[in-house]
C-alpha cells in the first residue's frame, strides 16, 4: 500500500480549524436539507437571516445583546475545562447568579451607583454558591462534576421559577409570573447593547491572562493536562481544581446578574434562555483559547439571534438547539478527523 | 394503609421511566462509553412513542417504535464514539440537544394531547387480592414487569454468568488486552451503546405511554440525567440500578402525596427534591464508607476511545 492513514496525537492548528470550518458548514448544509425537506425554503431563509443579523445595525444590536451572556456562559465552562472539569452546571449558576443579584436589588435600598457593583458582587457569590457542593464533592471525594453540576440546573430553575410566580411575584399585579421591575439598570453602551458587553470582554481578557502569563495559570494549565505531574511536581492540585471552579461559577452567576440587570430586568423563569447550555458549545468551539472563547460566543450569537428571526419566519425555536446539537456533533467528528493525516508509507526495515 | 399502597404503587410506576433508561446506561458504560445522550433520546422516545399511538392506537407498536428509532439514534452516536472516536461527552451532549430540540419540534402539534392509548395496569388473579400490598405490586401496566424483574435479570445473567458477559466487562475494563484476547472491541462497543440507546428510548416511550401519559415540552425534565447519575450510585450493576430507580420512584411520588395533601411546601420546591436527592446519593455513600469507592468503581476504560495503535 503506498499510502497510508496515520493518527497524530496533536492536531495541527490548521487542520483543526479547516476540520472546524468543514463541519460547520456541513451541519448548516443538513439543516437546510431538513427544513426544506420540511416545506421551508432554506436559501430564503438564511437570505433573511444574514439580513436580519449581521447585515444591519439593529441586527447587530441584536446580537450583541445575546453575545454577552454568552461569552461569560462560554469562559466560565471553558476555565473550568482548563483544569479538566466539565461544569455543565453553568446554567444553573447563572439562574443563582441572576437570583442573588435580584434579591439585592429588590431588597436593598440605596443609590444605582453603590447597587450595581454590589449586585454585580451577589451574582457572582450567587453562581460560587450554586458550584460549591459539586466542587468540594470532586476534590475531596471524587465525585463526577459533571453530573452534579447538571443536576443543580433543574433546582435552580425551579428556584427562580418558584420565587418568581410565589414569594417575589410582581406586587402591582400587573406582570404574571415575574418579579417586579429592577431598580437599578445596568447603562446602555451602544444602541440597545448594555455596558454588560465591554465588561464580559475585559473580564475575558483578565482570565485570559492570568491563566497565560502567571504562575498560577501556567500550573493550572499543567493540572488540567496530566494531574498526576502535577501532583508529582508538588503543585496543590486540589486547592487549584477548587479555586478554578468556584471561578467558573462566579463567572456564570455575573452572566446571570447581567442578564436580568442590563437586559431582561425582571426575574423569571426561563431567563436563562440555554445559555448556560450554549455556553458548553462556546468553550469547545475556543479550544480552550480565550480569544476563542469571544469568536465562539460571537458565532453561537448568530445561530441564536438566527433562531429569533426562523421563529417569525414559522420554525420553531426548538428547532435551533437541534442546529446547536448538530454543529457541536460534527464539530466533535470533525476535531478527531483532525487528528489523522495521508502520509506516504515507509517500506518496512527488515 | 391505603396511603402506604398508593405510595408504593405510584414509587414502582415513576421509577420504571428511570430504571429502564439507567439499565440501558449500564450497557453503554460497562463497555466502556458513556453516552450523555440519554435525556435526548428519551425526548426522541416520548414524541414517538405518542405520534405512534395518535396514529394506530397501540402501546406496544409505540413503545416498539421508540425502540428502534433509538437503536438507529444510538448507532449514530456510537459510530461516532467508537469508529470515529470523537469525544463521548461531546457526542453525548449533542445528541441530548439534538433529541431534545428535535422532539420539541416534532412535539409542537401533540402538546398537552393526552395519550389516546396507554399502558393500561393489568390486576393479576389472585396476586393482586393480596391484603395491603398486592393491589401495589401487582397491578401494574406490563411493562413494569418487564422493566423490574425480566430485564435486570437478563442483563444481570449475560453480564455476570455468561462468557460473552465477561467479554463485554473486560472490553469496558481494559480494551487493549480483550483486544489482544481477540475480542472484537468495536463491534462489541458499537452494539451494547445501540441497544443501551434503544433502552433510553424505550424510557421515554413509557413516560408518555404508561406514566404521565401525554406530550409536553419538557416533559423528560432532566429523568435521563437522574438516569446517568443512577448509574454511577449503583455501581454499573443492572439489579442494583434497578432498586436505585426505585428509591427515586419513592422521592417522585413523596412530591405527587405532598401536593396532593396540601403539605405547606411549594410545589416547585417539592419537584426539586429528585434532583436533591440523586446529588445527595451520589456524594454521601462514598464520603460515608471509603471501601465503597474501590467495590463500586467505573469501568477502568470508561469514556476512553480504544486505539489499537495507539498503546
Amino acid at each position: 500500500m503506498p499510502f497510508r492513514i496515520q493518527r497524530v496525537p496533536s492536531a495541527q492548528p490548521a487542520v483543526a480549524l479547516a476540520a472546524r470550518a468543514v463541519a460547520i458548514i456541513l451541519a448548516l448544509v443538513v439543516a437546510g436539507l431538513v427544513l426544506a425537506a420540511s416545506g421551508a425554503n432554506p436559501i430564503r431563509l438564511a437570505g433573511q437571516v444574514v439580513g436580519s443579523t449581521v447585515g444591519s445595525t439593529y441586527g447587530l444590536e441584536d446580537v450583541g445583546l445575546l453575545v454577552t451572556p454568552l461569552i461569560l456562559t462560554g469562559l466560565a465552562v471553558s476555565v473550568a475545562l482548563r483544569i479538566g472539569a466539565w461544569n455543565i452546571g453553568a446554567e444553573g449558576q447563572f439562574y443563582a447568579g441572576a437570583f442573588a443579584a435580584t434579591g439585592v436589588a429588590l431588597f436593598v435600598p440605596g443609590p444605582t451607583i453603590v447597587m450595581l457593583p454590589l449586585m454585580f458582587i451577589a451574582g457572582a457569590l450567587g453562581g460560587l454558591i450554586w458550584i460549591l457542593i459539586p466542587t468540594l464533592a470532586r476534590a475531596y471525594a471524587d465525585v463526577s462534576e459533571l453530573i452534579t453540576t447538571l443536576l443543580l440546573n433543574f433546582v435552580a430553575t425551579l428556584l427562580v421559577y418558584w420565587v418568581a410566580t410565589g414569594p417575589w411575584l410582581d406586587p402591582s399585579g400587573r406582570a404574571l409570573a415575574t418579579t417586579a421591575k429592577l431598580p437599578h439598570e445596568v447603562p446602555e453602551f451602544w444602541g440597545i447593547v448594555h455596558w454588560g458587553f465591554p465588561v464580559a470582554i475585559l473580564l475575558t481578557v483578565v482570565v485570559a491572562a492570568a491563566l497565560n502569563y502567571t504562575r498560577w495559570g501556567y500550573e493550572v494549565r499543567i493540572a488540567g493536562s496530566n494531574p498526576s505531574a502535577a501532583k508529582y511536581a508538588g503543585m496543590p492540585f486540589r486547592r487549584h481544581l477548587i479555586m478554578v471552579m468556584l471561578l467558573s461559577g462566579a463567572i456564570a452567576g455575573i452572566a446571570g446578574m447581567l442578564e436580568v440587570a442590563g437586559t431582561v430586568h425582571r426575574l423569571q423563569g426561563g431567563i436563562s434562555n440555554n445559555f448556560g447550555y450554549l455556553g458548553i458549545m462556546v468553550a469547545v468551539l475556543a479550544r480552550g483559547s480565550a480569544l476563542g472563547v469571544l469568536a465562539g460566543a460571537a458565532l453561537m450569537g448568530v445561530i441564536l439571534n438566527s433562531g429569533i428571526i426562523l421563529q417569525t419566519q414559522g420554525v420553531n425555536v426548538s428547532t435551533v438547539l437541534a442546529i446547536t446539537g448538530l454543529i457541536l456533533l460534527f464539530t466533535a467528528i470533525g476535531d478527531e478527523a483532525a487528528h489523522y493525516r495521508i502520509t506516504r508509507a515507509e517500506p518496512a526495515n527488515g | 394503609m391505603d396511603l402506604i399502597a398508593g405510595l408504593i404503587q405510584t414509587s414502582i410506576l415513576a421509577g420504571g421511566v428511570l430504571a429502564l433508561a439507567a439499565l440501558g446506561e449500564v450497557l453503554a458504560e460497562r463497555v466502556g462509553v458513556v453516552n450523555l445522550g440519554v435525556e435526548g433520546l428519551m425526548a426522541v422516545g416520548a414524541i414517538t412513542g405518542i405520534a405512534t399511538v395518535v396514529a394506530v392506537p397501540s402501546p406496544l407498536l409505540g413503545f416498539f417504535l421508540a425502540l428502534l428509532v433509538g437503536l438507529l439514534a444510538g448507532m449514530v452516536f456510537a459510530v461516532a464514539t467508537v469508529y470515529v472516536r470523537a469525544n463521548q461527552v461531546l457526542c453525548g451532549l449533542a445528541l441530548t440537544l439534538m433529541g431534545t430540540g428535535l422532539a420539541a419540534t416534532i412535539g409542537k402539534a401533540y402538546s398537552g394531547m393526552p395519550a389516546p392509548a396507554t399502558f393500561a395496569p393489568i390486576p393479576i388473579p389472585l396476586l393482586s387480592d393480596i391484603p395491603l400490598l398486592g393491589r401495589a405490586l401487582f397491578t401494574q401496566n406490563i411493562l413494569v414487569y418487564l422493566i423490574y424483574i425480566i430485564l435486570p435479570l437478563a442483563l444481570h445473567y449475560l453480564m455476570f454468568r455468561t462468557r460473552h458477559g465477561l467479554d463485554m466487562r473486560a472490553v469496558g475494563e481494559n480494551p487493549a488486552a480483550a483486544d489482544a484476547a481477540g475480542i472484537p472491541v468495536q463491534q462489541i462497543r458499537f452494539w451494547y451503546v445501540s441497544a443501551g440507546a434503544a433502552l433510553a428510548a424505550g424510557a421515554g416511550a413509557y413516560l408518555t405511554l404508561a406514566f404521565v401519559p401525554s406530550w409536553s415540552e419538557g416533559v423528560v425534565a432532566g429523568r435521563g440525567w437522574i438516569a446517568v447519575a443512577l448509574v454511577i450510585f449503583a455501581g454499573y450493576r443492572p439489579i442494583n440500578a434497578v432498586l436505585a430507580a426505585l428509591l427515586f420512584g419513592l422521592i417522585t411520588s413523596l412530591g405527587f402525596v405532598g401536593q396532593a395533601r396540601n403539605w405547606p411546601i411549594a410545589a416547585p420546591v417539592l419537584s426539586m427534591l429528585p434532583y436533591l436527592g440523586t446529588i445527595a446519593l451520589i456524594i454521601v455513600p462514598v464520603l460515608a464508607w471509603q471501601k465503597v469507592r474501590r467495590m463500586m468503581a467505573a469501568p477502568a476504560a470508561l469514556g476512553e476511545p480504544y486505539f489499537r495503535d495507539v498503546r
